[in-house]
């Protein structure tokens, strides 16, 4: 802070009537807000003032670490009894929490009890303390909504950012987890916390993102969306180039990895930069399981996208343009089904993808009670009476279902919603162009990827550019053993680019060790 | 580029793409399914018929396939193959579509007259498939057309199936796809040969889809004889014993079974068969006194699946007697597949090639008369085979019996 906005802030003033005063009308005279006058027995003549918002402080914090002490109170016989010294003897002798400040502006000790502090004043002092009584009622931290392993951790981070730091934190038990506090939002203040490795993370990169933290200006944030779109690279494109989770662990393999994490006050869903194309690929449970099936997975992973975003294109191309690369046995079978369906391949490949986008956003909305009838009429009513009714053929709903099924195998759901909006441009163009169509679109689409960055970080490195060191494959396409996997995976200028210092295999498989 | 223009530049190419695109869309219920083609000449002119697919005969949407014919036929004429086809745009509802066709049946007719038309029409399109595999028909390839195959839904695959089946297994023809027989009337001999259909059993032809109910069905298609093709026209035929051994000496067999008799000098029945399961044949030209000669050497593998004869053939010395036998039934074989080609004058074995592989100077002087010289050449056969196995008894049934008695 400059010296001039330090000069625009109010200070306090000597006489607690005045500054309580001065709160109460600030804040408008919510009712929220409670002060509670009192004397103690070792200073009857000097009048105290304990002021906190209702709900944001814990009321068993505020009555036995702070009234309790305070009212009776025994301050050492030499303590002083007045003033600004007072405070100090206060602070050193009575409140018992564990973290109170010395206060000298109103702005501060108001921006204080917004955060769920709790002031004390005291009369005759133009300081104040205000003591950490943070509380209230939040969410309890249970297993993450949306990304869910089978094996690994079962808990998510809640909307609390000091939880959901020390989640992180009792992962990474190491004095080198840094984190730093920033305020964004004029009106919110909402915490946002940068989290890194220190000696691990690239300087470059970190800097850069406590620039493009500081640019931001706006009223509130309420998710770590806007944060996203504040700090991405790219505005004008479909894909994500910040990883987000709700999963500590997640957030603590990214730390590892070198990256930055941005946590959120508010938001289970943390962010996390930078990333490649790749990464969106990888779930946690990768790296729990076993190397040979997570790299199953992870190949099924990549074609599951590739399905999701060109599957009713190529159905639309062949079916429309192509028909001579259908075996004949298909080819009849399809024939069959589409005689007496009125509508064009594209276009009915459209109405039918536009009907699953619907279900699956009502879905989304719809009262849990309702859900299993919603879910009979989509699936009765527009498949199997569709087809029945001729307006839609069997082939279209089953490549249309696959497409649906497809893309909930993608571990970061922006990605999948990539996948889904490129759909549509994929089956327009083979709707007009055939095979022609979409070599053309997934052309574009891969010079528009090569052209994105992520912190810097090429969007398709290790694939485009190549990879700068050996190894960088190791955790791509195929995840090797973690043995194996020596280097943190993103080309970045980190500190210290190894996960281990060599790629021995471990004891037991080494045989000039063994007897 | 301002984000505005480059929104113009977009929006352009956007609206061009519909303008341009979709022109040449087809759906799927816009085309027939052309499935396979006859081609006839009636009065001079071509008369092309096609057999056109019906899907829903085959898999309705709604509970079963009905009992309806899966293909419809029809005919159109013309001078030309591609105005005859032409012309079937005034007959039929769809596009007719031939990316699919399996089949094409040349009547006997139109073969002998002469064939360059239609080969021109497969070398210059990019619609017509060389995969398509060629028959020749004695009598109206549009009668072969409208016969229903027992078990097959599209009468035009189940031939091609027919013919696939037969190669692999007893390799008496082989399948002739459009390919392989430009590629033999582009080569070196200029000649092929083509296995034909007929239709037997009565004169009543398996045309509609209930009389596929009975058990069995009064006529059938049937593959024939093989027809011999030299440049562009049907100059005779040979029959199927012959044509195997053309199979034989062009190294074509893949799977075959032959029978043979005990007695090496083929006499008696033909009581025992040996399934071969690998045939190699190598060609050697060689000129000795003005005269072309072709060693013609078959190394052979196979397992015994019959055996009537004397020996036991656990002892290795009769198992080298049956495989004398074997090979001298194979060199019958080829014998009479030789002197057949040769009596035609048509170099459907592939002498020529190898001649021109193994002495190209000699093969410049002589191709302008190759059919005379082919003619005039003699082949020396000679077979190796090896039994592979016997099978699960030494020897057989009779003997057996006879020692279980005593």
């Amino acid at each position: 802070m400059n010296k001039q906005t330090q000069n625009a802030l109010t200070p306090l003033s000597p006489s607690l009537h005045a500054n309580v005063k001065a709160v109460r009308s600030r804040f408008g005279g919510s009712s929220d807000l409670v002060v509670r006058l009192f004397r103690s027995d070792a200073a009857p003549d000097r009048e105290l003032a304990v002021v906190y918002v209702d709900g944001l402080v814990n009321a068993s914090t505020i009555n036995e670490s702070i009234m309790e002490p305070l009212m009776g109170m025994a301050l050492p016989e030499h303590a002083p009894r007045k003033g600004e010294k007072m405070i100090d003897a206060l602070r050193g002798c009575v409140v018992s929490v564990g973290s109170v400040r010395e206060v000298r502006t109103l702005d501060e000790a108001l921006q204080g009890m917004a955060d769920g502090l709790c002031l004390i004043l005291a009369d005759g002092s133009a300081a104040a303390l205000t003591a950490d009584a943070n509380g209230g009622d939040q969410r309890a931290v249970t297993n993450p909504q949306t990304q869910t392993v089978i094996r690994g951790p079962q808990y998510g981070f809640v909307e609390n950012i000091r939880t959901n730091i020390s989640l992180v934190r009792r992962i990474i038990r190491s004095p080198n987890l840094h984190v730093q506090m920033h305020k964004i939002g004029r009106q919110t203040n909402s915490n946002v916390a940068v989290l890194y490795l220190h000696g691990v993370v690239d300087e470059g990169i970190l800097k850069e993102v406590y620039r493009r933290l500081a640019d931001i200006d706006i009223d509130g944030v309420l998710e770590s969306g806007y944060i996203e779109e504040f700090i991405q690279d790219e505005t004008f494109t479909l894909f994500p180039t910040l990883l987000n989770t709700e999963r500590p662990d997640t957030v603590a393999a990214a730390l590892l990895e070198g990256r930055v994490a941005v946590l959120v006050d508010g938001t289970p869903i943390a962010l996390m930069a930078p990333t490649n194309f790749f990464t969106f690929f990888q779930s946690p449970e990768d790296f729990y399981q076993r190397y040979d099936i997570a790299s199953f997975v992870r190949i099924i992973r990549y074609a599951a996208f590739i399905v999701s975003m060109l599957l009713p294109a190529l159905y639309i191309a062949v079916t429309t343009y192509h028909q001579e690369m259908l075996p004949t046995t298909l080819l009849i079978s399809l024939a069959a089904q589409r005689e007496g369906i009125p509508f064009p391949g594209l276009i009915e490949a459209l109405l039918m993808e536009l009907t699953f986008e619907v279900l699956r956003e009502a879905g989304l909305r719809m009262p849990r009670a309702i859900g299993p009838a919603i879910s009979i009429v989509g699936a009765l009513v527009l498949g199997q009476s569709a087809v029945q009714a001729g307006i839609v053929s069997a082939g279209m709903v089953i490549v249309v279902s696959f497409t649906a099924i497809s893309n909930f195998v993608m571990p970061e759901s922006n990605m999948a919603a990539t996948s889904r909006i490129l759909r549509f441009a994929f089956m327009l163009m083979a709707g007009m162009l055939g095979f022609f169509g979409i070599f053309i679109s997934v052309l574009f689409m891969l010079i528009h990827m090569t052209s994105l960055r992520s912190f810097g970080v090429p969007y398709m490195s290790p694939m485009a550019p190549g990879p700068k060191k050996q190894g960088l494959w190791r955790d791509v396409f195929v995840r090797l053993p973690w043995w194996a996997v020596v280097l943190r995976p993103l080309d970045m200028k980190l500190r210290n680019p190894k996960r281990r210092p060599n790629g021995r295999k471990p004891a037991a498989q080494r045989h000039s060790d063994n007897p | 580029m301002s984000i505005g223009k480059l929104f113009k530049l977009f929006l352009a190419i956007v609206l061009a793409l519909p303008a341009g695109g979709c022109w040449n869309r087809v759906e799927l219920n816009e085309i027939g399914i052309v499935s396979a083609t006859g081609v006839d000449l009636k009065e001079g002119k071509w008369q092309i018929s096609y057999q056109v697919v019906i899907p829903q005969a085959i898999s309705g949407n709604v509970g079963t396939p009905s009992s309806a014919a899966a293909v419809n036929v029809f005919s159109t004429t013309g001078d030309s193959f591609r105005s005859a086809i032409s012309r079937a745009s005034q007959e039929t509802s769809r596009r007719l579509y031939f990316a699919h066709n399996q089949i094409v049946i040349i009547s006997q007719e139109a073969a002998r007259s002469g064939l360059e038309q239609l080969f021109d029409v497969y070398l210059r399109n990019a619609d017509s498939r060389e995969t398509v595999s060629v028959f020749l028909a004695k009598g109206s390839a549009r009668r072969m057309l409208e016969q229903l195959i027992p078990l097959e839904k599209i009468p035009g695959a189940a031939i091609q199936r027919m013919i696939a089946n037969e190669e692999a297994n007893s390799s008496v023809f082989r399948e002739m796809t459009m390919h392989d027989v430009l590629f033999d009337l582009l080569g070196a001999s200029q000649a092929t040969g083509i296995p034909s259909l007929t239709v037997a059993g009565s004169s009543e032809s398996l045309d509609q889809a209930d009389k596929l109910s009975r058990t069995n069905t009064p006529s059938k298609v049937r593959l024939n004889d093989l027809g011999l093709i030299d440049k562009d026209r049907l100059v005779g035929w040979i029959s199927k014993s012959e044509s195997r051994g053309v199979m034989w000496l062009a190294g074509h067999i893949k799977r075959a079974t032959v029978a043979f008799s005990c007695r090496e000098d083929d006499k008696g029945l033909k009581e025992s068969s040996v399934l071969v399961t690998r045939a190699k044949t190598k060609l050697r030209p060689e000129k000795s006194g003005g005269k072309w000669v072709m060693h013609v050497a078959v190394d052979a593998e196979g397992t015994l699946m019959e055996y009537n004869c004397e020996g036991d053939l656990t002892k290795p010395g009769d198992v080298g007697k049956v495989e004398k036998a074997i090979e001298e039934e194979i060199k019958r074989e080829m014998e009479l597949g030789w002197q057949a080609v040769r009596k035609h004058k048509t170099d459907v074995v592939g002498f020529g090639g190898s001649i021109r592989q193994n002495d190209s100077k000699a093969w410049k002087s002589m191709k302008d008369d190759w059919p005379e010289e082919f003619s005039r050449m003699d082949a020396r056969l000679s077979v190796r085979m090896k039994v592979g196995t016997t099978g699960m008894s030494g020897s057989g049934f009779k003997k057996t019996q006879k020692k279980a008695r005593s």
